[in-house]
């Protein structure tokens, strides 16, 4: 069974079925609110994350995960938080706007990549000409990083089979070493792939994956849901 | 266009997927370690062994892509506030400075990764004055950029040991892998280096 290394989770929902086009319109939507609504008055900003909170909801992704997945930023959004408590009004009036807004953005990206897989992004990405070489290079990546996270795993699993009883310095000297001619016999293979994409047909030319119909209705879902966002910073603007 | 030698270009697409893949995995190891991805780098050392083995344009598109696909499928480093994107641009500068100093200048692969340090230094300093602006961070750009610098010299010494070892070993174990430097007649990538991945 392939490993994938993303944080999409797997469920059935509205937002899961949605395109992801609709889902990216609306992300930059909601992302553009977030960065210039008003931080004072403070409700555009706790509108904006009641929208966050219940599209969380209709994607069935935990409130849970959400937080584990924020836990990581916690030193990069509240250290200067906590810094700018110490200065005088205005300061604490930015780092709390700071932390707000980085806590949106970065809680609406996981949101998005929760109910959208890896895979589905960087096609999306590829169908836009200007952006296919990105693409690409990124489901190159992606297809790198799964064989390299099995081979890891099953070294691990090998080593841990052979000698369970291990201390854990041991076995991750074991696996550095083990990684390194592991890298040595992945670069290898993909000169082998190389050979394989020219015997396929490759000719140096990146082709752009088969155009997807347009769903009007989902698109015009995520039109809606990123003008809401709008409407809300732009009337917090007004206000 | 269509690239004038397929197989060359195949071979680089698949040695810049496996090193990007590298790019992704090392920082997850090390974070699983308990180790600071902000002091030892992990993400920079494969980008820069990219510089030097892949045309400029290659590796400027890897060092763009790693940082915000890593961002996507692991969450760091994180997209807001924007570390992923000032990552983007500075190891694109510096994965396309190494690789045209290197293998266009053809000068020593010292000067080429030292230049690439200093590049990435001066590329953050300009990406944080603009993200500043932008995010209305109150942090003044100059003690981010010495804040950085500062944290990262154990990750900078790493690139300095360990970058120019790999290039080696790949360039002995691997030859048929690693695409010939511009000036070499016998090139068979001088006449497609340029393209987009």
């Amino acid at each position: 069974m392939p490993h994938h290394i993303d944080l999409y989770l797997k469920h059935d929902s509205p937002l899961h079925r949605l395109d992801t086009r609709a889902k990216s319109l609306a992300l930059a939507g909601f992302v553009t609110a977030a960065l210039v609504a008003p931080a004072s008055p403070a409700w555009p900003l706790l509108g904006l994350c009641a929208m966050l909170a219940s599209t969380a909801f209709l994607g069935r992704v935990p409130a849970r995960v959400v937080a584990q997945r924020l836990l990581p930023l916690a030193l990069v959004i509240g250290a200067p938080f906590l810094l700018s408590l110490l200065g005088g009004e205005s300061t604490r009036a930015a780092g709390g706007s700071f932390a707000a807004r980085s806590l949106l953005v970065a809680g609406a990206f996981l949101v998005l990549v929760a109910v959208t897989r890896a895979v589905d992004l960087l096609e999306t990405i590829s169908s836009y000409r200007i952006l296919r070489g990105l693409g690409s290079l990124g489901e190159f990546i992606l297809r790198g990083a799964s064989l390299l996270l099995e081979e890891v795993i099953r070294t691990n699993r090998a080593w841990a089979l052979r000698a369970p009883g291990a201390r854990a310095a041991k076995r991750v000297a074991a696996l550095t070493a083990a990684s390194v001619s592991l890298v040595g016999r992945a670069a290898a293979r993909s000169d082998r792939v190389g050979a394989a994409m020219v015997l396929r047909g490759f000719d140096g030319t990146l082709l752009a994956p088969p155009p997807r119909p347009l769903p009007l209705a989902e698109i015009g879902l995520g039109t809606a849901f990123a003008l809401a966002c709008l409407l809300i910073a732009g009337l917090g603007r007004w206000a | 266009m269509p690239n004038t030698d397929p197989l060359a270009r195949a071979r680089e697409l698949s040695l810049a997927g496996l090193l990007g893949a590298l790019g992704l995995l090392l920082p997850v190891g090390f974070h699983a370690l308990g180790w600071a991805g902000k002091v030892f780098l992990p993400m920079h050392l494969p980008i820069v062994v990219a510089g030097f083995l892949l045309a400029p344009s290659t590796a400027a598109s890897l060092g763009f892509v790693v940082p915000l696909l890593s961002a996507v499928l692991t969450g760091m480093p994180p997209l807001a506030p924007p570390i992923a994107p000032l990552m983007a641009v500075e190891l694109a500068a510096k994965a396309t400075v190494i690789s045209v100093v290197y293998r266009r200048l053809r000068l020593p692969l010292w000067v080429a990764l030292l230049l690439g340090i200093v590049v990435d230094w001066i590329v953050l300093a300009l990406a944080a004055v603009a993200a500043a602006d932008f995010f209305a961070i109150a942090v003044p750009p100059t003690t981010y950029l010495w804040g950085v610098i500062a944290l990262s010299v154990p990750g900078t010494i790493i690139q300095i040991v360990a970058a120019p070892a790999a290039v080696a070993g790949i360039e002995r174990r691997l030859p048929s892998l690693v695409p010939a430097r511009k000036s070499n007649p016998a090139s068979p990538r001088s006449a497609s280096e340029d393209d987009e991945p």
